[in-house]
């Protein structure tokens, strides 16, 4: 018999295969999920809502379905009982999307699921809450005034990241096995890379949003966390696929590229392979800390890869999508910074009501420099099939950090941890970041393991490998 | 811009859009427009010709296709 605190432990796929082989049931998952979040999160604060009851109904469903038996159980149910949060921004029937808002909270509830929720509920995961946020998904420290911060597991002193804060913090708390969240500039990687967790940002336009409160559009990304490649591809690939279009559910995301599912899980075994592999240098080691470069140079060497290479026009890319990124979200929340500036997140009010002002130019031309940066970025990617970089400049600094020394240079902490981050999201590249405990004395620190569009299969192989060679890993903290 | 033009463009550009900066914003409203306008020489250095185009696509909306 299987013991459920060995199987939080263990991760999604481990509960999975034990679910389906009645080792242990749905319903007995949920309901140890539910109690370490009781035990566990007045240190973390990950949750904005614990969803119990429906919890245990999915669960019983699932034990329901089990124990009719029948053959394609993997298939059908590859996450069986697997217990899972989302960021809230995700809907979640009769909860209100509060966005990590305090203006939020007078919006009615959702009247039905994400798209995203409602797939990974029909491979079997079982819902079990809501979690903190940066507001509106502007900021990387998930320090949300209104909700108070998320702290770190593994050490809460420290920021667990964001702005997918809660997502992160909850996986390495071993709250849930996955969560989902948003990156839009860096909040899946980190926060991943932070509190010491898998993350994937899937290329842009690859996973549909309906359902989410946007941020930026034009950038916004969603994807899970968890504590392992495998766990990533099971999720990964429960969520993938066209979604029905409008004239049958109404609604769909119209910057989803609707393609075909691409299942990775079935590749991860493929390794290496003769991959082509480089280490982005220049922007990247310039604005990285010594534990951040210490963390790429052990994964490089672990791999083998002894190639450096500078990607181009790099930081034109970051400050196009920080112009976009600024733009665009200061004109989505436009009239509510009329009425009611004064409710916005105190460390994130001002940059939104600068965003409001800027002019059209400068966002016209930023969208144009996108389009060629991508386009040099392509060529790179036509010498190699990964590239390797630090996912943050540092490791988690201290809740309530006002400003890093990278370098020699003093550069304002909230804003510079997504840094290394933005230039990739900025064209919409695959990433998963993978969690390295080596590079410094206590804490994580994520390397990004980025690709061409629409490769994630190669960005989880090389996690796998790099997971096998016991490089990477994502343990529960201590609590 | 110089900060002076900051200011004035602020002022301009809040009122064009009917946006109340109350005093206590300001200051932070002008540190980040200045962080911007960074960026914005940034993105403004790189040399573009009249056919590079812009990244964002447009999707034409048939009949039936018209929710959100």
């Amino acid at each position: 018999m299987t013991s459920i605190a060995g199987l939080l432990g263990r991760g999604a796929g481990a509960m999975a295969d034990a679910v389906r082989k009645r080792e242990v049931s749905a319903t007995e998952l949920a309901r140890a999920s539910i109690e370490r979040i009781a035990a566990t999160d007045a240190r973390i604060n990950a949750f904005t809502a614990v969803t119990a009851e429906r919890a245990l109904k999915h669960a019983a469903a699932i034990d329901e379905r089990i124990a009719a038996g029948g053959s394609g159980l993997s298939a059908d149910l590859p996450l069986a009982g697997v217990p899972f949060a989302v960021k809230n921004l995700f809907d979640v029937a009769g909860l209100t999307t509060l966005a990590g808002s305090k203006i939020e909270r007078d919006s009615a509830p959702a009247s039905a699921d994400a798209v995203l929720l409602q797939r990974l509920e029909a491979a079997g995961a079982v819902l079990v809450g809501a979690l903190n946020m940066d507001e509106y998904a502007y900021g990387f420290t998930t320090e949300n005034s209104h909700q108070g911060p998320v702290c770190n597991p593994h050490d809460q002193r420290r920021i667990a990241g964001g702005s997918s804060g809660g997502s992160a913090a909850a996986v390495a708390a071993g709250q849930v096995a996955l969560s989902l969240g948003s990156d839009t500039n860096g909040s899946i990687r980190v926060p991943a890379s932070l509190c010491g967790v898998f993350g994937l940002k899937p290329t842009f336009g690859r996973l549909p949003r309906t359902g989410t409160f946007p941020f930026v559009s034009s950038l916004d990304h969603l994807g899970p966390f968890a504590r392992s490649s495998r766990d990533l591809a099971l999720a990964y690939d429960a969520m993938q696929g066209p979604e029905a279009r409008a004239g049958t559910t109404g609604e769909h995301d119209p910057g989803c590229a609707q393609r075909a599912a691409q299942p990775v899980i079935g590749l991860l075994p493929r390794g290496l392979d003769g991959l082509r592999i480089g280490v982005l240098g220049g922007y990247f080691s310039d604005n990285a800390q010594p534990e951040a470069l210490a963390a790429v140079d052990r994964v490089a060497r672990s791999l083998n890869v002894t190639e450096s290479v500078e990607l181009p026009w790099v930081e034109a890319g970051r400050a196009a999508a920080f112009l976009i990124t600024n733009a665009e979200g200061g004109a989505r929340h436009l009239e509510n910074l009329r009425r009611r500036a004064a409710d916005f997140e105190p460390l994130s009010r001002d940059r939104f009501l600068a965003g409001a002002l800027l002019p059209a130019a400068w966002i016209t031309q930023a969208q144009r420099v996108r389009r060629l940066y991508a386009q040099q970025v392509a060529r790179v990617l036509g010498d190699f099939d990964v590239l390797l970089a630090p996912a943050t400049p540092c490791t988690a600094p201290q809740i309530g950090t006002e400003w890093l020394e990278i370098n020699g240079r003093r550069l304002p902490a909230r804003a510079s941890m997504g840094l290394l981050t933005q230039p990739i999201s900025c064209i919409g590249l695959p990433v998963c970041t993978v969690p390295v405990w080596q590079a410094h004395p206590t804490m994580p620190v994520g390397v990004q393991v980025i690709a061409a569009p629409w490769r994630e299969d190669l960005v989880l192989r090389v996690a796998a490998v790099l997971e096998s060679a016991g490089v990477v890993s994502a343990p529960v903290a201590a609590l | 811009m110089t900060p002076a033009q900051m200011e004035d463009y602020v002022d301009a550009a809040a009122a064009a859009l009917e946006l109340p900066l109350e005093a206590a914003h300001r200051p932070g409203v002008l540190q980040y427009l200045a962080l911007a306008a960074g960026f914005a020489d940034i993105v403004n250095a790189v040399p573009l010709s009249p056919h590079d185009d812009c990244a964002q696509g447009f999707l034409p909306v048939g009949p039936g296709e018209e929710a959100r």
